[in-house]
């Protein structure tokens, strides 16, 4: 009989119903919208803060802390330690290993330019450009600079990461190109005094590169010819790493202290979270005898920004799901208003007040359903155009959304039927089936 | 509650048992007294008419005596039960166990059919019972109307179909307001028909009116002015 009057209810007030449907289907509807951006919305910025360079550096467990002046490299080269290139593939090896963008050697040799006399030194960078590494799954996989670094620019042409004929292409720094008074095209001789060859060797400048880093003051070639030129084939001094993190939370903040600081079940969170700190956790587990550290600058930047965007989007889910819940508690008191005799009937024919409750009740999980399965959908492209008109992308909509914008609808609709169902109680049926003589 | 024996039906073959005993009831709204120091007894297989004219407290007084409403002062005795000291819940029990109202304006769920809106009496007394329902529709002569909604149905089918869903759950006591108040002459006749043949089956049945013609139709008539007992 429960689910007779329920049809029939629904059958006979289909206008009202439908109102009520349709108001939790707008909240549901942006619910979902908010819900996926919320839980895309890493990912999204993540990709769009990849834009502002790498945010793990690697380098040799026993490296000297960094004594760069200047875009000059200090740190001498003789009894350095090095990271072997032939390893680089086992960075795509990890747990997280989708999550890296890319990644790109780094090999710094002082030179000076040979026809320049007593010219002070400056930094010949050698890195991959955009070069081929194969890996066991993508032999076809490219990575370098190009990848890691998008926001260089360069003016002119970026040089080939393979070694053709004439003279190594290179990019110089604005400053250094300003400062050697080197254009496009011109020709350098370099020496490496510093190297047990002293080899000399003759570049040519295919582009003018900006960065306002370093690089500014310096020559980036290929890393195969830097290697040559230092005596260190295969070798390299540190890697720029670029990959897609999470925010960083309270849990990723202790781990950051040391991952022996973390009981077992924390360590497990968060080894299998894309922090930033346990992506570099994992890359010195796959590399020996390195240390991957972020750049916490720019992760710090990512976890803020992402945080603080999930923040906004969280606040106004809950502001949009009160004011459903406001919406369908009138809605309620409306229609308990409009069916106050029935209800009066229902207790004068020996209804319990559960018995009545139970109807409204039931009622509401039905609209809420409805309502919520409709916003799901109407979400889900709602999602998809603020997708494509902010991020020039689709949003990939969870389908954890789905129960969970139906539970919430549901929720919704009995917080805002519960509010308004005390009306029940207080309904005289005296009143509302005969009036009063 | 343990003072109610909620099978024991009120009608028997004691006919000289009292069902209802009202002693110097009152009700009051605010300053306005609708029923006044009112006292009568009701006994068992009886056919009881309150008349007076409008304002004059008789639906007040059914109000109380069907547990909808609670009286301000006095007693009002339902088999043996004082109603003041029974919760909210055991009145509920009483009511659906013991009591069958029929009303003037009908009150049926509009968007129930004429055999539903008698299974809803069903279902909060015990379980829905569609053939126990359509054999109550079958009495009634409204078989083949069970299945029409009760805008489909005339005010007389309507007002039948509020009189069967009264006594689907057999009780023993009947209060009916103006039942015939929105009916034509025919529909009238039939319904106070219906009345007796119940009041033949043992049942007490107390009919608010104000139609002296209907009155004359019961054991005897207690009249009301003002709110007071006047007759």
């Amino acid at each position: 009989m429960f689910v007779r009057m329920l049809r029939q209810s629904f059958a006979g007030n289909r206008k009202r119903k439908a109102l009520a449907a349709i108001t939790v289907a707008l909240s549901a509807a942006l619910i979902t919208t908010l819900f996926a951006l919320s839980v895309d919305v890493g990912d999204k910025m993540a990709t769009e803060m990849k834009a502002y360079g790498s945010n793990i550096r690697v380098t040799p467990r026993s490296e000297n802390m960094p004594l760069i002046i200047g875009g000059r490299d200090f740190n001498p080269l003789r009894g350095r330690d090095f990271i072997d290139e032939a390893g680089l593939p086992k960075l795509k090896d990890i747990f997280w290993r989708h999550n890296i963008v890319g990644f790109a050697p780094r090999l710094t040799l002082p030179v000076v330019a040979a026809d320049q006399g007593s010219a002070p030194e400056f930094s010949l960078i050698g890195t991959y450009f955009d070069r081929n590494v194969p890996l066991p799954d993508d032999p076809g996989y490219r990575t370098g600079v190009r990848t890691v670094n998008p926001f260089w620019h360069v003016a002119g042409a970026w040089p080939a990461d393979e070694a053709g004929d004439g003279p190594v292409g290179v990019l110089i720094g604005g400053g250094l190109a300003q400062r050697l008074g080197a254009a496009v095209g011109a020709e350098l001789a370099l020496a490496a005094p510093e190297t047990p060859l002293a080899t000399a060797a003759v570049v040519r400048v295919t582009g003018i590169l900006t960065t306002g880093d370093i690089e500014d003051q310096a020559l980036v070639a290929p890393l195969g010819f830097v290697q040559k030129l230092a005596g260190q084939p295969g070798k390299f001094q540190s890697i720029d790493v670029s990959a897609l993190t999470v925010a960083e939370n309270d849990l990723s903040r202790k781990a950051s202290r040391g991952a022996e600081a973390l009981t077992p079940e924390e360590y497990d969170v968060w080894y299998c979270t894309a922090y930033v700190s346990s992506i570099a956790h994992q890359i010195e587990e796959a590399i020996p005898g390195v240390s991957a550290r972020p750049i916490w600058q720019v992760a710090s930047g990512e976890g803020a920004v992402i945080g603080r965007i999930q923040s906004l989007l969280f606040v106004v889910s809950v502001a949009a799901i009160i004011a459903a819940a406001m919406a369908v508690a009138a809605l309620t008191t409306t229609t308990i208003a409009e069916r106050a005799a029935e209800i009066g009937l229902m207790k004068a024919l020996g209804a319990a007040p559960w018995q009545i409750y139970l109807l409204f009740i039931g009622e509401a999980v039905i609209v809420g359903l409805a309502g919520g399965a409709i916003g799901v959908v109407a979400g889900y492209l709602m999602a998809q155009g603020v997708g494509w008109s902010v991020f020039g992308t689709g949003v990939d909509v969870r389908p954890i959304t789905v129960p969970v914008v139906l539970v919430t609808s549901v929720i919704t609709v009995l917080v805002g039927s519960i509010v308004s169902s005390r009306e029940i109680a207080s309904l005289l049926p005296a009143e509302v089936l005969h009036g009063r003589q | 509650m343990n003072q109610i024996d909620r099978q024991a039906p009120l009608s028997t073959d004691e006919t000289r048992r009292k069902v209802i005993g009202l002693d110097s009831l009152t009700k009051d709204f605010g300053s306005v007294r609708a029923v006044d120091n009112v006292t009568f007894d009701v006994f068992a297989g009886e056919f009881v008419g309150i008349m007076g004219p409008s304002g004059s407290g008789k639906t007040t007084l059914l109000n109380i005596l069907s547990l909808l409403d609670v009286p301000t002062g006095g007693s009002y005795r339902l088999d043996g039960v004082e109603t003041a000291r029974l919760t909210e819940a055991e009145q509920v029990v009483i009511r659906r166990e013991k009591i069958g109202l029929v009303f003037q304006q009908f009150h049926l769920i509009p968007y129930l059919t004429a055999v539903e809106n008698l299974m809803l009496a069903q279902y909060y007394h015990s379980m829905a019972d569609r053939g126990e329902a359509m054999e109550a529709l079958d009495r009634i002569g409204l078989a083949d109307r069970a299945d029409h909604l009760p805008s489909q149905l005339s005010g007389g089918e309507q007002q039948r179909v509020c009189i069967a869903r009264a006594l689907i759950n057999d009780p023993a006591l009947i209060l009916a307001d103006e039942p015939t108040g929105n009916l034509d002459e025919g529909n009238e006749e039939r319904v106070m028909g219906l009345f007796k043949e119940l009041q033949a089956g043992g049942r007490t049945i107390i009919l608010v009116t104000h139609n002296p013609d209907l009155g004359a139709q019961t054991d005897y008539v207690i009249r009301l002015q003002h709110g007071r007992r006047v007759a």
